[in-house]
């Protein structure tokens, strides 16, 4: 029991990383309708594009915006010149889906013949540990965590504040109609790509931080909570994937104090049912349910 | 009524089910005289090359290579030239046994192969034993202790067994509180059990016992639990990925706790993915490994050793695996299955299997070779051979394993893996289950 406020401190860790990668993750497809299962390889791909960096000489935490970089340009090319190409011909959901995946195993095998199978780790210090009551965070670790509140916060003003972000809403909620109304949704689902992307990219080289090394399918493997956190929260919902992130990392973790590290995964996906059956669409969704109804 | 349809019913369903079997027992029976190939002569190195055990096939396939090198330069088997292909099982049944199958149908001239791992051994083994393809498996599993197929063969120790010597090496260094953390797939958790009972019952404790789920971006609440069990050892077995975030997150929140692991644990992935997480030095000081034992010298160690250092691109960065124990086993099998076939004379596997026994058969007045070429020519000469490998000498007992003695080697700064301690086989017998 005396491991159990400890094990809440490692879960908010894992809960920061799951919440940067799952808005991501997210926003794409309350955007754009494209449940992108390449997401975990693209987080990979970003790892690397940082790693390149980083082994140049440059600054981890620098390295981290080449990565977010990256992934933000990589994604918006992935949707304009592969997805989009599909959305176009009227390919439906789970079409698409097939083709993320394909897309998602590409990648994953250039990674592989470009890097060779073998294992990365970035040049970069964890800092001094900080005790916070029982809890114990690097600063490396910390910074995470902030990166995570300044990341949630810059989604909630764009989401809330600014044209584009009302524009992306409304994309997200009927894009015939916001089209009609005069929004350039080409335009803003271009953005949604660089600045899901973006998320992506920080995502990846947080994660890599966080396991102190990684190959190419390290991106593919933390997919599955990543969907389990938006699908938790409501997919489309950048709030409810914040939440299902924090749902997740954090009974994960608990459920390995209190009951066995072999139970990890199942007690975070028992949640998930769950709360499922209890209420379908998700903890926050209404975007999921008129998304259900359009396709 | 009812029970006379049954009965029919039962009858009919019996009728077919020995049809069937008569069908799939009569395609597999081995024909009077052996096929005739034309060709070139495959193995396979049936191995996963990618998922969490993607470092077992390139090690693996390092053995094949140099082998039909040394075949073909001495003008290769019977007329045939061999190559090697591999064969990627992903370390999963599920993918195994199609890639078996597959493997089987479509492969021109197999006629041998080395694997499977123990990832996908229980799986395969039986389709690779009823389609009569001799196979050297590297399997640890304990369950192959007293395998009754005929053309499964085992020139390495199982993993209870490592288990054993590495409880027997932990104690005699002086510990007595041990923590066991594998990972939870099949390869690892072979070790467990017998590392437990024979860590007990030389007097040590197990302190905790953590199955890890594999490729988990935070292990930090297994950790604090493994640190509040105030464990002066750890043994581990597990994916690179995994035991590297498990013990940078280790040295993170504690410090370094001495690590004993299994030979996985000493192929390069693995060293480059938990060197790069904790620091070499921080390795170099904390860890020692279990590995089969094998002197890596005398005369057939030299033609493998070369062999190997001149495959050129077909093995990368090959010196790694000039020490490696699976690796030279690896080599010993093709050989092995060579020179039956040379025995035999045929390539037919349905004939010279029963010929690999007696090339490494220790008869009186048998002549002791060492290559693939020194038996090719004392084959020819009517001598009855001995052949002693790469990996050392090879005595099958009647379940056709040839297993031996551990040694515990460290990993110094400078890469090099030196030799910390030898655990004899009669030792390791005496604790193992």
């Amino acid at each position: 029991m005396d491991q159990l406020i400890p094990a809440f401190g490692f879960g908010l860790i894992t809960a920061s990383i799951l919440a940067i990668a799952a808005v991501g993750f997210t926003l794409q497809f309350s955007v754009t309708n494209i449940l992108n299962l390449a997401y975990g390889d693209i987080m990979t791909a970003c790892a690397f594009a940082a790693y390149l960096a980083n082994h140049a000489g440059v600054n981890i935490w620098i390295s981290l915006i080449v990565g977010a970089l990256f992934g933000a340009v990589f994604s918006m090319l992935l949707n304009r010149f592969v997805y989009f190409g599909f959305v176009r011909r009227g390919t439906r959901l789970f079409g698409m889906i097939i083709v993320t995946i394909a897309v998602s195993l590409i990648i994953q095998n250039l990674l592989l013949a470009i890097f060779r199978p073998t294992f990365f780790s970035y040049t970069a210090s964890q800092g001094p540990s900080y005790h916070v009551g029982s809890m114990v965070f690097t600063a490396s670790q910390l910074a995470i965590m902030g990166i995570a509140v300044v990341a949630m916060v810059c989604v909630h003003l764009l989401l809330t504040q600014t044209q584009l972000g009302k524009a992306m809403r409304a994309t997200a909620t009927n894009p015939g109609l916001a089209r009609s109304s005069g929004i350039a949704t080409d335009q803003v689902i271009d953005a949604a790509w660089l600045v899901s992307g973006a998320l992506c990219g920080i995502a990846g080289v947080a994660l890599v931080l966080n396991t102190a090394t990684f190959s190419e399918t390290t991106g593919a493997a933390f997919l599955v909570p990543i969907i389990a956190a938006a699908v938790l929260g409501g997919i489309g919902q950048p709030y409810g994937a914040m939440l299902g992130a924090l749902t997740i990392g954090i009974a994960g973790e608990v459920a390995a104090a209190l009951i066995s590290p072999s139970y990890k995964d199942v007690v975070a996906f028992v949640i998930l049912i769950v709360v499922l059956l209890v209420r379908p669409q998700g903890i926050l969704s209404e975007i999921a349910a008129a998304k259900e109804v359009a396709a | 009524m009812i029970d006379r349809l049954a009965t029919s019913k039962l009858h009919a369903s019996l009728a077919a089910g020995a049809l069937l079997i008569l069908a799939a027992c009569g395609s597999n029976t081995p024909s009077a005289t052996p096929k005739t190939y034309t060709g070139t002569l495959t193995f396979a190195s049936f191995n996963p090359f990618t998922g969490p055990d993607a470092s077992f096939g390139p090690e693996m396939a390092a053995g094949c290579i140099p082998a039909a090198k040394t075949i073909n330069d001495a003008g290769g088997v019977l007329g045939h030239q061999v190559q090697c292909v591999a064969v990627d099982t992903r370390g999963d049944p599920a993918d195994a046994v199609p890639a078996a199958q597959k493997m089987i149908a479509t492969t021109q001239n197999l006629v041998g192969m080395n694997g499977p791992s123990s990832d996908e051994a229980l799986a395969t083994v039986p389709i690779i034993d009823r389609a009569h393809l001799p196979m050297f498996a590297d399997s640890g599993q304990a369950a192959f202790d007293k395998s009754t197929y005929k053309y499964f063969y085992r020139l390495t120790p199982p993993d209870d067994a490592a288990g054993v010597a590495m409880a027997i090496y932990a104690y005699n260094k002086g510990y007595r509180r041990g923590a066991a953390v594998f990972g939870n797939d099949l390869s690892s958790q072979g070790n467990v059990p017998n590392l437990l009972s024979a860590f007990v019952k030389l007097g040590g404790q197990i302190v905790v016992n953590q199955t890890l789920t594999l490729d988990q971006s935070s292990y930090r609440t297994e950790v604090t639990a493994l640190v509040a069990a105030t464990p002066d050892v750890i043994f581990t077995e597990a994916d690179p990925q995994t035991d590297a975030a498990y013990l940078s997150q280790l040295q993170q929140l504690h410090g370094m706790i001495p690590v004993v692991g299994t030979q996985p644990t000493v192929q390069p992935p693995w060293i480059k993915a938990v060197s790069g997480a904790i620091g070499r030095s921080t390795l170099s000081q904390n860890f020692a490994a279990a590995q089969p034992y094998s002197t890596s010298q005398g005369p057939a160690w030299e033609v493998y050793n070369t062999a190997l250092l001149a495959s050129g691109s077909a093995v990368p960065q090959p010196d790694q695996w000039s020490q490696d124990p699976y690796t030279e086993t690896d080599y010993d099998a093709i050989i092995m299955m060579a020179l039956a076939m040379l025995e035999a004379k045929t390539p037919d596997p349905s004939f010279y299997n029963a010929f690999i026994p007696k090339v490494v058969g220790n008869a009186a007045g048998a002549t002791e070779v060492h290559s693939y070429k020194e038996g090719m020519d004392a084959i020819a000469a009517g001598k009855t051979i001995n052949y002693v490998g790469a990996g050392g000498p090879v005595a099958f007992d009647q379940y056709q394993n040839s297993t031996g003695a551990f040694e515990l080697i460290g990993y110094a700064a400078n890469g090099s893996n030196p030799q910390l301690a030898v655990v004899s086989a009669s030792d390791i017998a005496k604790l193992r289950q």
